[in-house]
């Protein structure tokens, strides 16, 4: 039986080959088949995960926490020291500093990553800004935000951090940092379905073992999650869950 | 309620009296001084069901002066500053006993007997539904809120006849 392993759409698009590459290590350490799937848009995964073409998840936190609480997925391992983290960026010449420089009515660049988005909203809070009094400006990729930010076609840019520090030398320049989130807890998970049943404890070893090995660890810095994937139990995605949900309003 | 002794810095020059909901009280030494919330961060804790900690992130160890040893058994009351009324925890724990969210601006008081505001997010711990322990996440208030939050639980303070 192949088993598809879809990777969430959020990575930098230079963590591709890094993949593919953790794919076909895994297959070799597990002796399972794995395909992978790497939708272009969140609606295209969540359209995978509805047929039910979907055994293995790399999910964000928040579809994680869907996912486990209501489509009985289950969470085998998360990546170390590697949070999901979140910038909010002005031009470099704005005359903003922190995020409670932002008013109401401001325009805000972001794409569809709803992680970035709810997180910036929570970062927003200690300006009294809400949902409501923002402007979006929704942009295909975070090139796009940044390059609308340094226009100041927006007064402010969400950003996933890893995608953030990924911009060009030159881009980055131009652009100033009001708030970079350090939440720390809060990471992408790997879940498994039901239907995977006993394999998924193959899947965890394989993952779980690359973690300074020579076929291993080499896919890790590929990655850019160099101190690899420890194991989670269900109370961790739980804890994970409780956390998250704090944070939806 | 027993707690680890408080290290007033020197501004921490006024004795108050806490009496908890059990009927035990203690003196803190408090200042004014406030201590501004860590940018970016959020600040995590879980307690059992007797509101006794079971988990600090770094940010609350760091934020709140005490060490993670004298953190961690503790009641959670132990952040309780005496500006804070007894009705603002009341709603908190009403509301979770019932299963429910709770959102509040809270100050809390440090080791040094200084301050910090938070907005804190308390959810009930359900596991195969039962409630197991609570979860209470802070996240940077506004200025906006905790001048209007300030102001409010002086009334409540006063309604309640304690200083």
């Amino acid at each position: 039986m192949t088993l598809n392993l879809l990777i969430a759409p959020d990575f930098a698009p230079e963590r591709f080959a890094g993949w593919h590459m953790l794919n076909t290590v895994l297959q070799k350490r597990s002796g399972l088949q794995l395909h992978l799937l790497t939708p272009a848009s969140a609606a295209e995964q969540a359209q995978l995960i509805a047929e039910g073409k979907v055994d293995a998840v790399y999910a964000n936190p928040f579809d994680a926490a869907s996912m486990i609480r209501d489509a009985g997925y289950q969470a085998i391992a998360r990546p170390v020291g590697k949070s999901d983290e979140m910038v909010i960026a002005t031009a470099a010449g704005s005359a903003a500093n922190t995020v409670e420089d932002l008013q109401p009515g401001c325009k805000i660049a972001l794409t569809d990553n709803k992680d970035v988005k709810l997180i910036g909203l929570r970062l927003l809070e200690p300006a009294d800004l809400t949902e409501a009094d923002i402007q979006w400006q929704m942009v295909d990729t975070y090139q796009a935000a940044a390059r609308m930010a340094i226009k100041g076609e927006v007064d402010a840019s969400f950003f996933l951090a890893e995608a953030y520090h990924s911009l060009s030398k030159l881009t980055k320049s131009q652009l100033k940092a009001l708030m970079e989130s350090k939440l720390a807890d809060i990471t992408h998970v790997l879940l498994t379905s039901a239907k995977v049943g006993a394999d998924a404890e193959r899947v965890k070893e394989a993952l779980v073992g690359l973690t300074g090995t020579p076929d291993g660890q080499p896919v890790l810095d590929e990655l850019g999650i160099a101190g690899g994937f420890e194991p989670m139990t269900q109370e961790d995605a739980e804890f994970m869950i409780d956390l998250m949900d704090t944070l939806l309003d | 309620m027993a707690f680890p002794p408080m290290q007033p810095a020197a501004d921490a020059d006024q004795a108050r009296q806490h009496t908890y909901h059990d009927g035990t009280s203690r003196t803190v030494q408090v200042s004014e001084r406030e201590i501004p919330y860590p940018e970016g961060r959020l600040i995590i804790s879980r307690t059992d069901l007797n509101g006794v900690l079971t988990h600090a992130n770094d940010a609350f160890i760091e934020l709140s002066g005490y060490t993670r040893e004298e953190l961690i058994g503790q009641p959670h009351a132990i952040l309780r500053h005496p500006d804070m009324p007894r009705a603002a925890f009341k709603d908190l724990w009403d509301t979770m006993k019932a299963g429910k969210k709770w959102h509040g601006y809270v100050k809390n008081l440090r080791k040094d007997g200084s301050h910090y505001w938070v907005y804190a997010t308390a959810v009930p711990n359900i596991r195969n539904g039962q409630t197991v322990g609570y979860t209470s996440v802070r996240r940077k208030p506004s200025r906006k809120k905790i001048e209007e939050l300030s102001a409010v639980y002086k009334e409540w303070k006063a309604a309640e006849g304690s200083t």
